[in-house]
């Protein structure tokens, strides 16, 4: 909850007008993004991104499974989020829950591409262990320990982060297993397989305040907000998902003009998030 | 799987739908499973007033997919609940036990739920009724594929039918993307094999568009087109309901 | 299970006596009026505080002094499986209730009236400890925040496995099923304001289990006074003063 003032109202939506926002960004400037990645030791993979006063961990954890008998050749990738009840008091007991849910729904959306797995940041068909019997699944786990507006975006990147920081036990399957019987597996614990994590989609969330719209919107200004797409988009520029927050109805052709924006914004972010993961990860390997 | 039914013949388990008909969708002169063409919809039937007790309801029936949903309300907001000088609204959709093939498959759907109320806030006008809560409870009978704009379409009309003030009707349309083809108003098995989806819920008289949900990859071109094609249905389902709510006011009449 | 080595070390090569590392951050969630990270060897927890504030809920306003709440929650990957909780379990409901009493204890709520005080603690890891490294966050949050407190309370665990007293044990020491004594201690005021224990112990034996726990305790708030006396340096230079 965010108690403004008339005149605090007034003053982010004329700063917004006139592309100086209270904290002295433009209106397409994101906050600066800091990336910590190995967290979390138990997981496979965990990284911590922070944005301005917003912070979040997000942890991979790969367990053997078996796969759906839809499709047979894919692993399983899902994604659940939890707000922290640090990062709000309004996140006490059960407050949190709806906002979870939602921010999950849209990460799943923005992330995981169509029911038959197209399009998915993640390549499926490479968690396949044995087709049709055991695959990895990876459960992802995103907790909001700060929260000052632009959750989404801020959560994506550290999906991504902490995508790229996990290894995978290479698993050795016994041979002669057939039929029905779950095959004998021998699970490495020194060899690693990498995620490629290039096509990774990032995710860009454009709010609309008065007639203008904003990256990385500060919770002062989300409670300006007339309404809010997520666009998630990929290194080659397609778009791998897309969800709108707040009532107010948009005009078709301002939805177009955001996705345009949306992509060549993050351009610009997927290369700083690459190199902030990269440091990241050298700092990690040093100590 | 073949085999293991042959042994246990007493116990029947739904048909799994296998690797066999994947294929066929990326034929060139695959047809969809009920004949209809690409860009065509289902035959969409709106009814008002079906259930007494509430202010207003409504059902619907696309193909497979039935769905009614009810209205209550305006009511006094919970105690609890902080003074608002705006209404709230409260929606809630479930599936009954038999809606799915696979019996008591998510019969809650918390995500659907949100989604429903994304859809519907921009367009009902919530300043008209102030310190009060009106419920949406939405019922699938029958999940057989585009279910939740089947459900959006249905509580603006439910809404229309218990009086509230909406700037306009929300109607919503999906489409899925199969191979190189989009289909629109997908039925479950279009649905369980799409490379990506578009849902798109708009008030058409405003051409405003209140909800936007894409999955999978696309390029922009592909959106604009999906977009344009969701629109059209959307105003032309618009229509329907439109003729629906006017035939139910004047059998009242009479 | 051999839990201390004929060499006299621990499974993790800790001696009986030693505590593990450990690492304290202020302020590490902005938002809050006071924060706090806390690590002991692999547990890891964030305390986050907010107020003194107006009463959420007015039927719980208390006249005379400030109302504590607390709640304790851990995060999913904060344990070695995979557990997908639901909130407000037995156990955290537990915990959340020791740390509320303790820390109530040490704050002089009556010089805040009908106003109210969060304190939230989420468990990041969990590899045994966590009551003590929840209160241990808790105090410098609350010290952060600049919350009026009688004394820094920390705490500290002890236990007793192969016939010998083991300072902050760890998840496997834990799960050992021995005695498991939680002391939470005011440094100053060299008063206990919690004791926990699970499990069976001579008297002669729990003192001297006790009295361990304590010099835990201790060393603790040494390392607290110091974190906090640098952040208040910080603070200073920062202001330029």
């Amino acid at each position: 909850m965010v108690g403004l003032s008339l005149g605090e109202k007034n003053f982010i939506q004329g700063g917004i007008a006139q592309d100086l926002r209270s904290d002295g960004r433009k209106r397409l400037t994101y906050r600066p993004v800091s990336v910590e990645t190995g967290v979390i030791p138990q997981a496979n993979g965990s990284a911590r991104v922070r944005m301005g006063a917003t912070d979040v961990i997000s942890s991979v954890k790969a367990e053997l499974g078996k796969p759906s008998s839809l499709q047979p050749d894919k692993g399983k990738v899902s994604i659940y989020v939890d707000c922290s009840p640090t990062a709000a008091p309004m996140f006490e007991g059960r407050g949190g829950d709806e906002l979870s849910t939602d921010l999950s729904v849209a990460l799943q959306c923005c992330l995981l591409g169509g029911k038959s797995g197209a399009g998915a940041g993640i390549d499926l068909s490479s968690l396949i262990v044995v087709e049709g019997k055991m695959c990895w699944g990876l459960y992802i786990d995103c907790l909001v320990v700060s929260s000052d507006g632009n959750l989404l975006d801020a959560l994506g990147a550290a999906i991504k982060a902490a995508l790229s920081n996990t290894g995978i036990p290479r698993v050795l399957v016994a041979a002669g297993a057939s039929g029905d019987e779950q095959p004998e597996v021998d699970i490495s614990d020194e060899e690693f397989l990498q995620f490629d994590t290039s096509d990774v989609p990032v995710i860009v969330t454009l709010t609309k305040v008065g007639r203008h719209y904003i990256v990385d919107a500060t919770s002062e200004e989300e409670s300006q907000m007339s309404s809010a797409v997520s666009i998630s988009v990929n290194r080659k520029g397609h778009i791998c998902g897309l969800t709108k927050r707040g009532g107010a109805g948009l005009d078709p052709s301002i939805v177009l003009d955001m996705i345009s924006v949306a992509k060549h914004v993050s351009e610009q972010l997927m290369n700083k998030l690459d190199s902030e993961i990269a440091a990241a990860e050298a700092v990690e390997d040093d100590s | 799987m073949a085999g293991r039914r042959g042994t246990n013949p007493t116990t029947y388990s739904p048909s799994l739908k296998t690797q066999k008909t994947r294929s066929t969708i990326f034929k060139d002169d695959w047809v969809r499973p009920d004949g209809r063409g690409f860009q065509q919809c289902r035959p969409a039937f709106f009814r008002t007033s079906a259930v007494t007790a509430a202010s207003g309801s409504a059902y619907a029936e696309f193909g497979n997919t039935k769905v009614i949903v009810s209205v209550f309300g305006p009511r006094e907001s919970k105690k609890a609940m902080m003074y608002s000088d705006i209404g709230r609204l409260n929606c809630n959709v479930s599936y009954t036990t038999f809606a799915t093939p696979v019996r008591a498959q998510g019969s809650d759907r918390k995500d659907f739920s949100s989604m429903l109320h994304k859809a519907l806030e921009g367009a009902v006008i919530l300043e008209t009724f102030p310190k009060t809560t009106v419920d949406v409870f939405a019922l699938v009978l029958e999940s057989g594929g585009s279910d939740l704009p089947v459900v959006i379409s249905c509580a603006s009309l439910a809404l229309a039918d218990a009086g509230i003030l909406m700037y306009d009707l929300v109607t919503s349309v999906s489409l899925s993307c199969l191979g190189k083809n989009l289909v629109i108003d997908p039925i479950l098995e279009e649905e369980s094999y799409q490379d990506g989806s578009l849902m798109i819920t708009c008030m058409p008289s405003r051409y405003e568009v209140t909800q936007l949900t894409i999955t999978g990859e696309w390029s922009t071109p592909k959106i604009n087109e999906g977009m344009q094609l969701c629109l059209d249905a959307c105003s032309k389902l618009a229509n329907i309901m439109r003729s629906c709510l006017k035939e139910a006011t004047t059998t009242s009449q009479e | 299970m051999e839990y201390v080595n004929p060499e006299g070390l621990r499974l993790d090569g800790r001696r009986p006596m030693e505590m593990r590392q450990i690492r304290a951050e202020i302020g590490s969630v902005a938002k809050a009026d006071g924060s706090a990270l806390f690590e002991m060897g692999n547990t890891k927890v964030i305390a986050a505080v907010y107020g003194p504030r107006e009463v959420q809920n007015r039927s719980q306003q208390i006249s005379d002094k400030a109302l504590v709440r607390c709640e304790y929650s851990m995060a999913n990957f904060s344990t070695g499986d995979r557990m997908r909780k639901p909130k407000g379990d037995r156990r955290s409901t537990e915990i959340s209730l020791v740390i509320r009493q303790t820390m109530e204890a040490c704050i002089m709520t009556h010089l805040m009236p009908r106003s109210q005080i969060d304190i939230f603690v989420q468990v990041l890891q969990a590899d045994g400890g966590t009551r003590s490294a929840c209160i241990n966050a808790a105090t410098l949050a609350l010290a952060d925040a600049g919350i009026p407190l009688r004394d820094l309370v920390t705490s500290c665990s002890a236990g007793y496995l192969n016939s010998t007293p083991l300072l902050d044990l760890n998840y496997v020491e834990d799960s050992a099923g021995g005695p498991d004594v939680t002391v939470g201690f005011l440094p100053k005021l060299d008063k206990v304001t919690l004791l926990q224990m699970d499990s069976k112990l001579s008297i002669d034996l729990f003192e001297n289990v006790m009295q361990l726990a304590i010099e835990g305790c201790k060393a603790v708030a040494n390392y607290i006074r110091e974190i906090l006396l640098e952040n208040t340096k910080q603070l200073e230079y920062r202001r330029g003063l």
